[in-house]
């Protein structure tokens, strides 16, 4: 048995709209995998069908081989959601141990303050702590039972640059101990830097399937961009082979290409008039955008 | 019952004794409260005043630990059970291993352990300041009625915890407990009352929360009409607060 997670044409209707659309998906045992989509596209729902916190309308899912909600399976994961707020009138170390309680092969106090970096706030009450010390202690709270699966909904949503980098560092070193990591995030850099495998969904639907590089490579090439003077127009520059798409700001002009080596010779062959050029390849943002097909606002 | 669960029940009910301590209003409402109202009405009663049969600061001291425990029971109690609905700590907690009996039953323990120590320390008040001298069946037995009858507060509680607003549970907690102890005597016995105002009490639990200790301290046999009433809301309560949670947790 090497599944982590295994789900079988799994559909979710909510007040007579598909959040879930037939979805079937296994994840193996030891991946770190995101699933990235933008607001409303069933993230959460599908988080929330794996851990059993809710039932499917029809399909199944699967667990560790087993039922999400059998306390056996429940020792062996941990999860990290939205919208949970610290309990009140408890100390950070106090909520830590409640919950390394309710586990049978807990990790040390000391284990989980250092991965969750908040060894100076273990005597104070959680509910002092910062937004991101706050989530920090979710994290905590998630790893407590030192879960073979643990899940992480939106994790480092109002997290400093300094304590995102850390928490990188720590998911990377439970992957490295064979855990399996199941992660949502809107932060496509995120995705990109953590995971071995990212599914896109939307819509309740999944849009593409892969590790990030296969799904940037899928996607799109790469973008050629320059300020065009007065005599570029918009026809000329869909005229040129090997252009797939031209978008335009201002007079700054957006090419996208599967070549943009044999693009560039090209405007320079023809004597376009161009400033400020610039070359990049198109990251799993503009991947996610095609995908989607919607702008987003990063 | 492996021991896991057993730890986890005990962690779970030492969290929630901890949670109740420091909460502020709860220390104020039902033990400083208590304390000083019934300070302040023997003061001013008088001595050798009797009710029913019974020295005033006799029975006072039965009213006033009543009105304690209901007041623990009821409100601070709501007040927990709502705050982990509303702050989404519930919904983590059904993903951990921690079954929902030893939920219930932690919270219920603790409760109980709290209720006990409301009971305790009205009493030492009463018996060392106030030098009451009840037989020790007397002590006993009204101690226990009003620790037993603080189960039947607890699912009125559990009713008004289903609600998932934290403040609005608050105010309607309030207003319950504090309406349910006046009329129902606890702050002015039931004596002085007009016979309509004397029928709402005699429906009233915390009424007959109190009657149990009011006649354990006259002597008198236990009132098993006054019984069935209070065993009657807990059953109503208790079918009515896990019908609701049951649905709400239905998705």
């Amino acid at each position: 048995m090497n599944t982590a997670i295994e789900l079988n044409n799994v559909s979710k209707v909510y007040k007579g709209k598909k959040a879930v659309d037939n979805l079937s998906l296994k994840v193996e045992k030891g991946t770190v995998f995101a699933l990235l989509g933008p607001n409303g596209a069933g993230k959460t729902t599908t988080i929330s069908l794996i851990l059993g916190m809710r039932q499917p309308t029809s399909g199944n899912v699967k667990l560790l081989g087993g039922d999400p909600k059998d306390i056996g399976i429940r020792n062996r994961i941990g999860a990290m959601l939205q919208d949970v707020n610290v309990i009140d009138s408890l100390k950070v170390a106090e909520t830590i141990n409640l919950f390394r309680s309710y586990y049978t092969k807990p990790q040390s106090l000391e284990q989980l303050l250092r991965i969750s970096g908040l060894e100076n706030e273990k005597d104070k009450m959680a509910s002092s702590l910062s937004g991101g010390q706050q989530r920090r202690l979710g994290f905590a709270l998630a790893a407590a039972g030192d879960p073979e699966v643990i899940f992480l909904d939106e994790p480092t949503v109002g997290m400093d640059v300094t304590s995102r980098q850390m928490f990188w560092e720590t998911i990377r070193a439970m992957a490295d101990r064979g855990r399996t990591v199941v992660l949502t995030t809107h932060y496509l850099e995120e995705a990109d830097n953590l995971a071995d495998r990212v599914v896109v969904i939307n819509e309740g639907r999944i849009v593409a399937d892969g590790t990030p590089s296969q799904i940037k490579a899928e996607t799109t090439g790469r973008i050629i961009s320059f300020t065009a003077g007065a005599s570029v127009t918009d026809d000329m520059l869909h005229k040129l082979p090997g252009v797939k798409k031209v978008e335009w700001n201002g007079r700054r002009a957006r090419l996208h290409s599967g070549d943009t080596d044999r693009l560039i010779r090209l405007l320079i062959e023809q004597r376009f008039d161009m400033r400020d050029i610039e070359i990049q390849s198109g990251g799993l943002d503009d991947a996610f955008q095609a995908l989607v097909g919607q702008k987003g606002d990063q | 019952m492996s021991a896991t669960t057993i730890r986890a029940t005990i962690g779970q009910c030492k969290a929630e004794l901890l949670r109740t301590i420091r909460n502020r209003r709860f220390v104020i409402f039902s033990v400083i409260m208590p304390v000083i109202f019934y300070f302040i009405f023997t003061e001013t009663v008088g001595g050798d005043q009797q009710v029913g049969g019974v020295d005033w600061k006799d029975y006072y001291l039965m009213s006033m630990t009543v009105y304690g425990v209901v007041g623990a029971s009821l409100t601070s109690f709501a007040q927990r059970l709502s705050k982990e609905r509303t702050e989404g700590w519930l919904s983590l907690l059904r993903i951990t291993p921690l079954p929902s009996w030893s939920y219930v039953v932690s919270k219920v323990m603790a409760q109980g352990l709290i209720n006990l120590c409301i009971i305790l320390i009205m009493f030492l008040v009463g018996g060392i300041v106030k030098h009451i001298d009840l037989s020790a069946g007397a002590w006993f037995t009204s101690g226990l009625f009003i620790w037993l009858g603080g189960f039947a507060f607890m699912s009125i509680g559990a009713l008004i915890g289903s609600i998932k607003n934290a403040d609005f549970v608050q105010v309607l907690s309030m207003i319950i407990y504090m309406g349910m102890s006046i009329l129902g005597g606890l702050w002015f016995p039931t004596e002085t009352m007009s016979s309509t105002m004397r029928n709402i009490a005699h429906v009233l639990p915390t009424y007959r929360l109190g009657q149990g200790a009011w006649d354990a301290v006259a002597g008198a046999s236990v009132n098993w009409n006054g019984v069935l009433i209070l065993v009657g809301y807990v059953v109503v309560f208790l079918v009515l607060s896990s019908y609701v949670m049951r649905k709400q947790e239905a998705v």
